[in-house]
């Protein structure tokens, strides 16, 4: 790594980013204008947040709030746990344990600053990973193997049974920086009473860990306040999704990075839910005069796996500018029994129920288990209640004309089998590209270079008409 | 006469045979290999005896190594290129500590102690991306000479964002660029950069110690070397042979040891 | 090496399974050593792992697997896709990895477009990643439902003395093993790695009992030749090998491995089942308590303790740590093993290779042959 690059930690540059842009977007757009010039790199995606209106705005600071809690944690005598991104943070909070999300933060670095990312993703490998090591961790990871960042005091995994690249990734840092691990292991089905048993136990183990960790107990009054919150927010993110059904979609496309950046920071805080309300507030508006949330909608497109973060949103926008609604992922599918894909398939979804402690730690342990992948990804994706199944059945109600996949190269269980699940999509009439492009790693596949192939597959298949890209940037 | 050491080295795309005489360096050859090994071996040696005015006949010891070591019919011993490379490197800069071997197919990172013998050494060979392979087929998607692209750097303007994780997406990404109007210069500098990224991983993994050297064809180009450079904090100290005969000349020196009763 | 021993690692349809067929038995297909064999041989069945030693293109394994997949499971897959896995009458497919679970889809997938390469019995098992006493209930309960998986299909009832009788079976050999692995420590070296692997292996090709008898007698004529290898001593760790010639490529420079932690090696055999008490919870106790394999998340601590032991018992002069390409689980984790095994003054040389018909010899030799010299100093 550079030694320029070592001069500050990457989580203090990063809040030191998001400090700064709350501060542009708090001022006029005249400020706005004037400041730009001097940090260039940052303007399409400054443009692109701002251009978001109040919830921009509000996830800039929920951002930059969580990055000064991750800062200042040791300071206040708190605890860092280090988490996948599946492993939802509604319960550290409820123990007043600090979230540090690695593939949250991985995401947010490659979508905003292209200087140092390569080198932290490299710097991995430099210490022992494999190059072919899934990337979704290591843009962060290699900040903390470096020492560049705030050290975790433990790790929580959520990921064995369902990635083992993730798995992998976290257990490496434990071993690497001997820093204590507590996975939490799903079997291969959802919703027969062993597996619900399975997990059950496995989460009260896990609070037992982090009890421990951090010498704090769970209290009813503290977990019922997160999971109310929660509840709050559940019925907003299912609001939100059942607009999205419209035609045309009122909910912008980049709504659905926001949807689940708000699921995997501020699960149960009163951020995540402000953050919610003023989008369904601009969704209901763009509902209200029959407007399409990115202005035009010429198609509607599913990326059934995951997005892509660099450089600067430019996925984001040419979706935007190109009038194609993003109308989902499997990031942004969290499976409450209120969602308008689980209507008819309840079973498989959670509720909350704050009834007393036991009620409300069984909803966190319904909820944790169908968080996106956790759910889909844990057993054959043929099987019920999995990755086919749930593909299907969001594309079919959010009227899908076109389906995507995109990943990273280090997705061993999804590489598997991608070709099967899109030869069974393209059966069911659902043109199905398969890209690969890195949603992390920008020198994988250059970001212009597949939305190139997008726009060719739209043009080739002849989806609905398309005659083509009308932005390329 | 004193009896004369040699070294041969066997790649898969170039033969390199050096002479030495009580420590000095009378012929060094590299040409492609374009048969099998056994002929190619021949043939170097025979270019290189000739130079140095001496028939095959007053070789006293010939060491080979390289991937076609094994298969040299008048080699007395066989040692790994990577200990060669060693070897060699020490041999000609008695500081050198790390020595990166960027050839056609593989890069080599090895660690050596003051006797120039092995510490600690890492390969990559599983992809094309960080051999010269990678420079061979971005040179002739640009236009120019494998000499041509490392100058490339120094007229860059602008940083480019590069496919550089694998050699076949990149090819497409170049013709892409091109289409775009980029500038070759701009796309140049962008592939050394690239190249030059993956072998500093390597290095990084083993930790480079100075004196840093480097050896093999790559080690032509000037743009992969200073982005090396740049990457790593540190001078790539030059030795005063041609690169791409470091092995062979380790070999040789191996081979001298052996005829003065070394090993 | 003994030919009853080359054939079942060379040949997939090898005498003991022929003849096994030929008198009407039944054969099923697992893919990892976190499979109960036990269960399988004890309802009569002739459990055999699967191996793609025979493979010579991966043309069907890459058609349904994506690209960047470990080559193992696309071999195997190859090889069923050829036919060569015609004599399988069922197969398990394990969740050992990533790469090896979507085994289990691929294979279908496959047989809808090449028919009849699907096994009539084709069954998923799935193992927890961790020890805890939950997780061996959800084990036991699962591999319950295996078992009576097996005894439907199959039409055979599995009583306890049945599992107890396989159980003991299969502990004579690993026990056979275990000894096999003290001679191969001893300072005159009496067999080669190649040559003790190859048994590890043609073991999971045949009837257990049958292998325990030939492993009976192959260890009494160890004892009684000899013989001496000579060689720096290796311990070989790391991704799965299921054919002898990569170990040979190794040996053939001049090294003899004495000891490794391989699963087609002593992972398979190291700790035994307990005899006693309820033989499914017993077998659950032992696959579950099983943390050789980097799957097994967060106990890097263990296999670490594991591997510097054997490494110290066996009197190395150093350690192979090797992995297929796109094996991230073994990969990742060597880089840490080597720092830590190095720290302790064992030398360790990480190298990741192509498996299959991709496998490059002349690269191996390199990085062996160099790795050999800094050990010779």
């Amino acid at each position: 790594m550079r030694s320029v690059l070592k001069e500050y930690n990457f989580d203090w540059r990063f809040w030191s980013i998001l400090d700064n842009a709350c501060k542009m977007f708090d001022g006029t757009p005249k400020e706005f204008q004037h400041t730009v010039p001097y940090a260039p790199a940052f303007r399409e995606t400054s443009e692109k947040i701002l251009g978001l209106g109040e919830p921009g705005l509000k996830l800039v600071k929920g951002t930059a709030r969580y990055m000064e809690n991750i800062l200042k944690a040791h300071e206040r005598g708190r605890k860092i746990a280090l988490i996948t991104y599946n492993c939802s943070p509604a319960i550290l909070y409820a123990l007043d344990i600090v979230p540090y999300c690695l593939e949250g933060l991985s995401a947010f670095y490659a979508s905003t600053w292209k200087m140092g990312i390569s080198e932290s993703l490299d710097y991995c490998c430099e210490v022992g990973f494999t190059e072919t090591s899934c990337s979704g961790q290591r843009v962060a990871l290699g900040s903390i193997l470096a020492g560049l960042s705030e050290r975790p005091d433990l790790i929580l995994c959520s990921t064995p049974g369902v990635c083992d690249s993730n798995a992998n990734s976290f257990a490496f840092a434990s071993a690497y920086l001997d820093i204590p691990f507590c996975q939490m292991d799903y079997p291969p089905t959802l919703v027969d009473e062993a597996a619900n048993e399975y997990q059950r136990a496995d989460f009260r183990r896990m609070i037992t860990f982090l009890e421990e960790q951090s010498g704090n107990k769970l209290e009813p009054d503290k977990l019922r306040e997160i999971c109310e919150e929660m509840a709050r927010q559940d019925e907003l993110i299912c609001e939100i999704q059942e607009l999205q059904r419209l035609i045309p979609s009122p909910v912008p496309g980049v709504y659905n990075l926001l949807l689940y950046d708000i699921k995997v920071l501020f699960s149960g805080v009163p951020e995540g839910t402000e953050i919610l309300e003023a989008m369904l507030a601009v969704a209901k508006d763009n509902a209200a005069r029959g407007v399409a949330g990115d202005g035009e909608e010429r198609l509607r497109g599913m990326f059934f796996y995951i997005d892509h973060y660099c450089i600067s949103m430019k996925y984001w926008r040419w979706l935007e500018k190109n009038g194609i609604s993003h109308i989902g992922t499997m990031m942004t599918d969290f499976w409450q029994v209120d969602a308008p894909y689980a209507k008819g398939r309840e079973i498989e979804g959670y509720t909350i129920d704050t009834g007393n402690m036991d009620a409300m730690i069984d909803s966190l342990v319904g909820q944790t288990s169908r968080m996106p992948m956790i759910k889909q990804i844990r057993g054959p994706y043929d099987a019920p209640h999995m990755w086919l199944d749930d593909t299907v059945g969001v594309a079919k109600l959010m009227k899908a004309d076109f389906l995507a996949y995109m990943g990273t190269m280090g997705c061993r269980n999804t590489w598997g089998m991608v070709k099967l699940i899109a030869r069974d999509l393209e059966k069911l009439d659902f043109p199905t590209l398969i890209l690969y492009a890195d949603s992390f790693d920008n020198r994988v596949e250059p970001v212009d270079t597949f939305l190139g192939k997008i726009d060719e597959f739209l043009r080739v298949r002849r989806i609905r008409g398309w005659e083509g890209a009308r932005w390329t940037g | 006469m004193d009896r004369i050491a040699a070294g041969c080295d066997i790649g898969s795309l170039t033969a390199k045979a050096v002479i030495l005489n009580d420590g000095r360096v009378l012929a060094a050859r590299i040409i492609d290999v374009k048969s099998r090994p056994e002929e190619a071996a021949r043939s170097v040696m025979d270019l290189a005896l000739a130079d140095a005015g001496l028939s095959r006949e007053t070789l006293g010891c010939c060491v080979g190594t390289g991937y076609g070591g094994k298969q040299i019919p008048f080699a007395d011993e066989v040692v790994s290129e990577i200990a060669c490379h060693g070897r060699g490197a020490r041999w000609l800069l008695p500081s050198a500590r790390t020595v990166i071997d960027i050839g056609g197919q593989d890069c080599k990172v090895v660690k050596i102690d003051k006797e120039g013998k092995i510490v600690k050494f890492i390969t990559n060979d599983k992809c094309a991306a960080g051999t010269g392979r990678f420079l061979d087929v971005m040179a002739k998607l640009l236009g120019v000479t494998l000499g041509e692209l490392g100058e490339l750097s120094a007229r860059a303007k602008k940083p480019l964002t590069f496919a550089s994780t694998c050699t076949v997406w990149a090819q497409a990404e170049v013709i892409h660029k091109l289409n775009d109007g980029e500038t070759v210069e701009d796309i140049g500098g962008a592939i050394n950069e690239a190249m030059a990224n993956r072998v500093v991983i390597m290095v990084n993994t083993i930790g480079a110690e100075a004196d840093v050297c480097i050896t093999g064809g790559v080690s032509k180009n000037v743009g992969v070397v200073k982005a090396m450079e740049k990457l790593l904090g540190l001078r790539i100290k030059k030795l005063r042979v041609d690169p791409q005969v470091v092995g062979a000349l380790g070999a040789a020196i191996v081979a001298q040891e052996k005829l003065k009763g070394g090993r | 090496m003994r030919e009853e021993i080359n054939e079942a690692v060379t040949t997939l349809h090898n005498r003991y399974v022929r003849q096994w067929k030929a008198q009407g038995g039944k054969v099923v297909g697992y893919p990892c050593s976190y499979v109960p064999e036990e269960i399988i041989y004890a309802g009569g069945l002739l459990p055999f792992r699967l191996r793609a030693v025979e493979a010579q293109s991966t043309s069907i394994g890459d058609t349904y697997f994506g690209p960047v997949i470990c080559s193992f499971p696309k071999c195997i897959l190859q090889l069923a896709g050829e036919g060569k896995y015609g004599f399988l009458d069922g197969a398990i497919i394990c969740n050992g990895c990533d790469s090896m679970r979507r085994l289990d889809e691929c294979w279908r997938k496959a047989s809808e477009d090449y028919e009849g390469i699907l096994p009539a019995y084709f069954a998923y098992f799935a193992v927890p990643h961790k020890v805890e006493d939950y997780s061996l209930k959800w084990f036991t309960g699962h591999m319950r439902a295996f078992k009576e998986g097996i005894e439907g299909h199959f039409d055979v009832r599995i009583t306890d003395d049945d599992l107890h009788r396989a159980i003991r079976e299969y502990n004579r050999g690993r026990l056979f093993l275990q000894k096999l692995d003290e001679l191969r420590i001893a300072d005159d070296v009496p067999i080669s790695g190649a040559e003790a692997t190859a048994i590890v292996i043609a073991g999971t090709g045949m009837p257990r009992d049958i292998f325990n008898d030939l492993l009976e007698g192959i260890l009494e004529q160890i004892g009684s030749e000899k013989r001496k290898i000579e060689g720096k001593r290796l311990l070989l760790a790391g991704s799965v090998i299921d054919d002898v010639s990569l170990i040979e490529v190794i040996e053939g420079a001049g090294a003899v491995v004495v000891a490794d932690t391989l699963c087609f090696g002593s992972r398979s055999y190291v700790d035994l089942v307990d005899e006693t008490g309820d033989p499914i919870e017993a077998l659950a106790r032992r696959y579950l308590n099983h943390s050789f394999c980097p799957r097994m998340f967060g106990y890097y601590r263990d296999r670490l303790r594991y591997i510097a032991e054997r490494a110290r018992r066996a009197k190395v002069d150093g350690v192979i740590l090797q992995n297929i390409r796109f094996c991230d689980l073994h990969g990742s984790e060597h880089g840490i093993f080597e720092r830590d095994l190095e720290a302790q003054g064992i030398p360790c040389m990480r190298m990741e290779r192509e498996y299959g018909p991709l496998a490059e010899e002349g690269r191996i030799q390199m990085r062996v042959d160099a790795f050999l010299e800094r050990l010779r100093g």
